[in-house]
């Protein structure tokens, strides 16, 4: 459950801050990496700001629900809560423009169904995507490990569909004076798509948020639950109390003030990525190309006998050679 | 199943006679038994292929498929009948294991012919160092070998005691059974008596005598005798004595005590599993249908899990995480410019 589990532990900040600060340590640090020969207005116009990562993050996370949402067979609401969880934890300590978010989107939602037990093979999977289908499927396989890595290989998520189901079953048992529970059902679930743009998934526990959409759907069809809460859950701690109603105002904040970024605003940023992100790590550009090939003829001294040292990159070189032997 | 081995020399005779046998001999090659007749009949005593000196009576019937094997194994024989020394006979596993090493180099050099000379020194030299000690091993092991042979031949003789005893009372039984018949029909010739009552008697008597059978047949058999009457035991059986020490005591460590494991849920404590059909928790889930509750499935399974999952984590209150905090300061010593304030 939540309170034991590495999502509490290792994964949860204190606010919004807390959040920004993370990804503004790692959007310095690939700033500084990659302009160490530039001044610091240049690396401002060529380089992404948080802020505009942000965005664009925002903007993938879009993408990353209409995916799942044309996919099939139809995905169930927890996968992509757990997809966007990853892609959300990924760009917390990595820069948008070190590793190409259109990539590590895929990868994400295929992570996601594997862990939840949606079983979908691979060939399903790229016959839900455009384009050149043995490419994706190389370019997922690739990215998976590095996916894992960066999620300190703690893949348990726990989304707020659970508890608000619990919530719902304990109002109807406990709660009989407030009728019909279902039909506060919509606005709870526009209210969760909404809350997992924000980083309040990152703050708050899963069942604070379920609460909170519970509040929200009920003081928008003027009702009012507060009874429930005072009355049944609270009962015996008034004083954490207070601390939960803090915690639910500001994730209704949160929500709120969700706001999608306008089209060309992100084709912008988009343009801005391609320009300053970081060639190793993009399949598209030649210097990848060239390193693939190397990797592919360092491989074929490996069967004399002889073992170079590997570096990390040429790990990942040899995984991605193997994969591509290993992909179904 | 037919040996795919060829003879070398003659090739088409072993395909058309499966039983043909091959022998090997010292230097590592098959023949075939004709071939070896042949050979020996011509007075020539050379292996067709290396051209070693050979003698008739080195041959050998192949045991293995691999005639090398073969070899090995007849150079391996001889080789540990000199080489016999056991664990016991080294202060440390490592003399032992070095004993070993050197064992294992003699023998794979005369297999593959590497450096004969001095393999053959060196065997010689261990020789006249180890004379006593194998002696004795070899002493040892012959004891030990008959030790070996008289548990199976008290084996042996049991079970054959064992058979006899069966056959013995298989045939009492059918004796018996033919004397009570006869004795019938001559009681029904002879007697004045009923008939009836004469047939009633003799089928009572038959029954009591089943009745003894099984007794009989549970008396154990001859015991031979493992001790003489003063308590020493026949046999070399006596010396190595097959008795164990007694296995340790432990020592009196506290008994386990169960504990309950504590949940430590962070919010309001949810109704434990066996309250939630009393507070009428399952009017508001689905039910399970038959085939879910044919594999254990209850409906307070998922009850429970969404109520603890529900109200776990509600006092939950948002703490730093470590990681930020040291990275934050980190940032502010690089581009200030580029720094939110906190």
């Amino acid at each position: 459950m939540f309170a034991t589990s590495t999502q509490r532990h290792f994964w949860m900040f204190k606010d919004e801050t807390d959040v920004s600060n993370a990804r503004l340590s790692a959007n310095i640090k690939y700033i500084s990496s990659r302009g160490r020969h530039m001044t610091v207005a240049e690396r401002e116009t060529h380089f992404l700001n948080v802020v505009e990562e942000k965005s664009l993050i925002m903007s993938y996370e879009y993408q990353l629900r209409d995916f799942c949402r044309k996919f099939h067979p139809p995905m169930p609401r927890y996968v992509i809560g757990t997809a966007l969880h990853y892609l959300k934890r990924f760009y917390v300590n990595n820069s948008v423009m070190d590793y190409p978010p259109k990539e590590i989107l895929v990868t994400c939602v295929y992570l996601a169904c594997k862990v939840e037990e949606f079983n979908v093979s691979m060939d399903q999977f790229v016959g839900n995507l455009k384009g050149d289908r043995e490419k994706a499927a190389t370019i997922i396989l690739n990215n998976e490990l590095l996916l894992m890595q960066q999620l300190d290989y703690q893949l348990t998520v726990h989304n707020p569909f659970r508890p608000l189901e619990g919530l719902m079953i304990d109002m109807k048992t406990r709660f009989p004076t407030f009728s019909d529970p279902e039909r506060l059902r919509p606005g709870i679930d526009e209210f969760l798509e909404q809350v997992f743009y924000t980083d309040a998934i990152l703050i708050y526990s899963p069942s604070q948020i379920s609460l909170a959409a519970i509040i929200h759907s009920a003081s928008t069809s003027k009702e009012n639950v507060d009874e429930y809460i005072t009355k049944i859950l609270f009962s015996e701690d008034q004083k954490r109390l207070l601390n939960l109603i803090e915690a639910v105002k500001k994730i209704r904040v949160m929500v709120r003030n969700v706001q999608l970024p306008h089209r060309d605003t992100i084709k912008a940023l988009e343009k801005k990525l391609a320009l300053c992100c970081n060639p190793d790590n993009n399949s598209e550009s030649p210097a990848f190309k060239k390193r693939m090939k190397q990797s592919f003829e360092e491989e074929e001294s490996f069967e004399d006998g002889q073992y170079p040292s590997a570096s990390s990159d040429q790990v990942r070189n040899m995984l991605m050679g193997l994969s591509e032997m290993g992909k179904i | 199943m037919d040996d795919y081995q060829t003879c070398p020399k003659c090739k088409t005779t072993k395909y058309r006679n499966p039983a043909m046998v091959l022998m090997v001999n010292t230097c590592g090659h098959a023949l075939c038994e004709s071939c070896v007749e042949l050979l020996f009949a011509k007075g020539s005593g050379a292996c067709p292929e290396c051209k070693c000196p050979l003698r008739r009576n080195n041959f050998r019937v192949q045991l293995f498929e691999d005639p090398a094997v073969d070899k090995e194994v007849d150079i391996r024989k001889r080789i540990l009948k000199e080489f016999n020394k056991r664990q016991e006979d080294f202060p440390t596993l490592r003399e032992y294991n070095d004993y070993l090493e050197e064992v294992e180099t003699i023998i794979f050099n005369l297999v593959f012919d590497i450096d004969p000379t001095n393999t053959n020194k060196m065997i010689d030299n261990y020789k006249k160092e180890n004379k006593d000690i194998t002696q004795k091993n070899r002493n040892r092991q012959s004891q030990e070998e008959m030790e070996l042979e008289e548990l199976l031949e008290a084996e042996k003789a049991q079970q054959s005691e064992k058979a006899n005893l069966y056959v013995n009372a298989e045939l009492e039984e059918k004796k018996q059974k033919h004397k009570a018949r006869e004795k019938l029909i001559d009681e029904l010739m002879f007697s004045d008596a009923d008939a009836k009552s004469i047939v009633a008697s003799h089928v009572q008597a038959t029954a009591a005598l089943a009745k003894e059978q099984p007794k009989a047949a549970a008396q154990p058999g001859v015991v031979k005798s493992s001790k003489f009457s003063s308590g020493v035991q026949i046999g070399l059986r006596g010396q190595h004595t097959n008795s164990f020490l007694p296995i340790p005591k432990q020592e009196d460590l506290p008994l386990y005590r169960y504990t309950a494991p504590v949940f430590d849920y962070d919010g309001p404590p949810p109704p434990p599993i066996e309250k939630l059909g009393k507070l009428n928790y399952f009017a508001n889930i689905r039910a399970a249908n038959i085939t879910e509750r044919a594999g254990g499935y209850t409906e307070a399974m998922s009850c429970c899990r969404a109520l603890q999952e529900a109200l776990g984590g509600l006092f939950y209150s948002p703490q730093l995480m470590h990681k930020t905090a040291v990275l934050a300061t980190n940032s502010s010593t690089q581009d200030t410019d580029d720094m939110e304030t906190t």
